[in-house]
């Protein structure tokens, strides 16, 4: 019975690698068709193979192309100086990150998505920073592309007392998560979400965590917080 | 999918339930059984990783490191591991590189058999689950034989590897890989292709490319939805490079391209992809060299920040370190697989049936431990 | 059970009662399936092929109303205190609680900058029987649950306490 199965995916492939689909489709066993469908989609992937192998010039190709990533940063900051001179801070940018301003950052982030040059289709990490009990908040965006497969980091400060970005979750689905996280954490507050709120702790907690000066609070609903049992230390 | 608009009913799964793979909430809007919208409420698991990594020093970030994934451990101490060496600019022992590789791929293995048997515990099969874990106390026991310890193994440090190998360790995980390499069939045998589990899962829970990208969905998850994209490929870090090793990617064998089949079987197939890769590894690993030459006695990395990406069994697992320059990171931020791949979870679950939903949540592969961190 | 329970002056007959008593709720204590964090892989584990927790009478229950040992295999945070707090008086009596692991039982490594960790279940909940480690192998675990056993066998429900 296997064995006889087993000779009909066999046959069902090759007629399918010459190109007569038909015959997978027509295997009336799902489980069975399913299986032909495995078979054949290995055989072409082996054929593919095979191809690759025989030139490996695109691989070496590919090998230079990374190399000249080194300079994204810098490519991309002189694409944004030209089309946004007034947001784009020269000082505080390095050759490894883009210094922005907050006021435009939604219609940038839209350029930086679409623009045929840029392509950063997704939004690899948002990361909150504390930079001092007495200085400003910042936020940092990670950004990549999977079509020039090209990495950029854009930093935005804002001030501590009153801590608001432009959100960019329209433009970056994952941007949802990353902004309620941040602001869960250091209570940045993104103008513009649709659904702005505590995402990792409760949603009566006081206070934000990760900022340098958190005093961490002395009960949650009668539970004692900060307690360290009798003993120890 | 034609929606009849009746009385809706908001449904609450969790935060103790079977099926949500540790403590994690949803609430589910139904209209009858189809599900209308879903909020996956997180943060139960929440455990303060970033702020314990500010009050500690470099060394001591691993364990924690290990207690975020804690189903694949070595691949966060690696992903931890890769980004300090970047930052101080550390060059590793070639046969430090090679345990790590062997250990990671091991840990991947280790993580998909987990995976893929809970998963198949989730659409109601319960002898793969023991099957797959038969198979793992293998690994884990290979683990142990290394370091010690069975799930967190605090084994990869700055610089080095906390042991080097036992003698005998090649013979075993050679031993490990006849044993196992069969057994994959089997599985097959009992599982994908099954038919019941085919209808379970088959066109359930569709993740176009287009819409994963933009949640920054990645590792086998992307992959299920047919983009070429790993990034010990693409982007190769350690010694990946070295390797011969194809990336799967979904192809709607029985459905469509995306589906929650798709997702289970890539991972499937990795799982050869990493015997093949451990075959390599084995093969080359140097005989001498001393593992613990390169550890520096301080790490303290010159101020500035990275942002380094490594490939968890769970997809980009990211580390974005700030030093200051003291013994303490300033900051240390994690960027998890997991956390993408569930803030996903409501767009293509609308429409299905509640019960197709714990099929799609546990095709993604989630911890929680790594989403609230 | 709770029209007779310590009702009993202690006498011979109720002595055997108790020991009947006490050898059939020690077989087969039904366990809560509550995994938290690590330790409930481990625990999935000693459920698992290898350590095959049913060979000692223990059933893996996902409802508390079902089970009699609840496992708190795990990190409790605040946000999750609650939630076992809940499911604790949701099961019946006689009820028991293992905590597995550091983190259940002090907080574990997340003691002393855990701001949103519960230093210990026994903040919540009464504790029956601690198991150390980080995470605790499933050996470890199995050692717990027959000193659980053994405790629920020395216990005298019928007789009643003297203070």
């Amino acid at each position: 019975m296997t064995d006889n199965l087993e000779q009909l995916i066999k046959e069902a492939v090759e007629k399918a690698l010459e190109g007569d689909i038909d015959v997978i489709n027509n295997i009336e066993d799902r489980v069975t068709r399913s299986k032909a469908k495995a078979a054949l989609v290995k055989a072409k992937r082996e054929a593919i193979k095979e191809k690759n192998e025989a030139s490996p010039d695109e691989n070496s190709n590919d090998s230079s192309d990374s190399k000249k990533d080194k300079t994204t940063n810098e490519h991309i900051a002189e694409l944004l100086i030209q089309q946004f001179p007034d947001d784009i801070n020269k000082e505080l940018s390095s050759n490894k990150h883009i210094q922005i301003q907050p006021k435009n950052w939604l219609v940038i982030s839209k350029y930086l998505r679409d623009d045929p040059a840029c392509l950063f289709d997704s939004l690899q990490c948002i990361t909150g920073v504390d930079l001092g009990e007495e200085s400003d908040l910042e936020v940092r965006y990670n950004l990549h592309s999977m079509t020039h497969r090209h990495a950029v980091e854009i930093r935005i400060s804002c001030p501590r007392k009153k801590a608001k970005v432009p959100s960019v979750e329209s433009i970056w689905r994952i941007g949802d998560w990353f902004e309620r996280e941040t602001y869960d954490m250091y209570g940045i507050e993104f103008e513009g979400h649709r659904d702005l709120k505590r995402i990792l702790l409760p949603e009566d907690w006081e206070g934000w965590p990760l900022r340098k000066d958190y005093e961490v609070q002395e009960t949650y609903h009668g539970i004692i917080v900060p307690k360290v049992k009798e003993g120890w230390e | 999918m034609g929606i009849v608009k009746g009385d809706q009913m908001v449904l609450n799964i969790g935060p103790q339930h079977p099926s949500t793979h540790g403590v994690l909430r949803l609430k589910v809007v139904t209209d009858g059984e189809i599900v209308s919208d879903i909020e996956p409420i997180i943060g139960y698991l929440h455990r303060c990783f970033e702020k314990h990594c500010e009050n500690s020093t470099y060394e001591q970030v691993i364990p924690f490191t290990d207690r975020c994934d804690y189903i694949a451990s070595m691949n966060n101490n690696f992903g931890y591991v890769v980004a300090m060496e970047k930052l101080m600019e550390i060059k590793v022992p070639d046969r430090v590189e090679y345990i790590r590789i062997i250990m990671a791929e091991l840990n991947r293995i280790a993580s998909h058999l987990l995976a893929l048997g809970v998963y198949g515990l989730d659409v109601g099969a319960f002898t793969p689950f023991l099957y797959m874990f038969r198979d793992r106390e293998r690994i884990l026991d290979i683990f142990e034989l290394t370091c010690g310890a069975r799930l967190l193994y605090n084994y990869m440090w700055v610089g080095g590897v906390s042991h080097d190998l036992p003698v005998g360790f090649v013979e075993t995980v050679y031993g490990f890989l006849d044993y196992f390499e069969p057994k994959l069939k089997e599985y097959n045998e009992i599982l994908t292709y099954n038919k019941i589990f085919i209808e379970r899962t088959a066109d359930v829970g569709v993740l176009p490319p287009e819409v994963a990208i933009s949640y920054g969905v990645s590792g086998p998850n992307l992959r299920g939805s047919g983009v070429k994209w790993d990034l010990r490929k693409d982007e190769p870090y350690s010694i990946y490079e070295r390797f011969d090793f194809d990336v799967p990617i979904g192809e709607g064998t029985v459905g469509t391209t995306g589906d929650c089949w798709d997702r289970f079987y890539v991972r499937m197939l990795e799982m050869t992809e990493s015997a093949k890769i451990l075959r390599q590894a084995l093969k080359d690993l140097p005989q001498d060299g001393d593992v613990h030459q390169a550890i520096p006695k301080k790490i303290r990395p010159p101020k500035g920040s990275i942002y380094q990406r490594t490939e968890s069994p769970r997809g980009d697992l990211a580390y974005y370190i700030i030093s200051d320059g003291s013994p303490q990171p300033y900051r240390l931020k994690m960027r998890s697989p997991a956390f993408t791949a569930l803030s996903v979870l409501n767009e293509i679950s609308r429409g299905w049936m509640l019960s197709d939903v714990i099929a799609i949540l546990g095709s993604l592969d989630i911890v929680l431990g790594e989403i609230d961190r | 059970m709770g029209v007779f329970e310590n009702k009993f002056q202690d006498n011979v007959v109720v002595a055997s009662l108790d020991k009947l008593m006490g050898w059939a709720r020690s077989t087969s204590p039904w366990f809560f399936q509550f995994g938290l964090a690590c330790c409930a892989i481990e625990m999935m584990a000693t459920a698992a092929s290898r350590h095959d927790l049913m060979r000692i009478g223990m059933i893996p229950r996902s409802s508390p109303r079902q089970a009699d040992v609840m496992i708190v295999a795990g990190t409790v945070t605040l946000k999750m205190a609650l939630r076992v707090k809940k499911l604790y008086e949701q099961m019946a009596n006689p009820k028991y609680v293992i905590s597995m692991g550091s983190c259940a039982t002090s907080g574990g490594p997340y003691w002393q900058h855990g701001y949103h960790v519960l230093k210990g279940v026994d903040l919540v909940v009464p504790v029956d029987v601690y198991v150390p480690g980080c995470p605790p192998r499933p050996e470890a675990l199995i050692e717990g649950l027959l000193k659980l056993q053994e405790k629920i066998q020395s216990e005298r429900p019928l007789t009643r306490k003297t203070a």
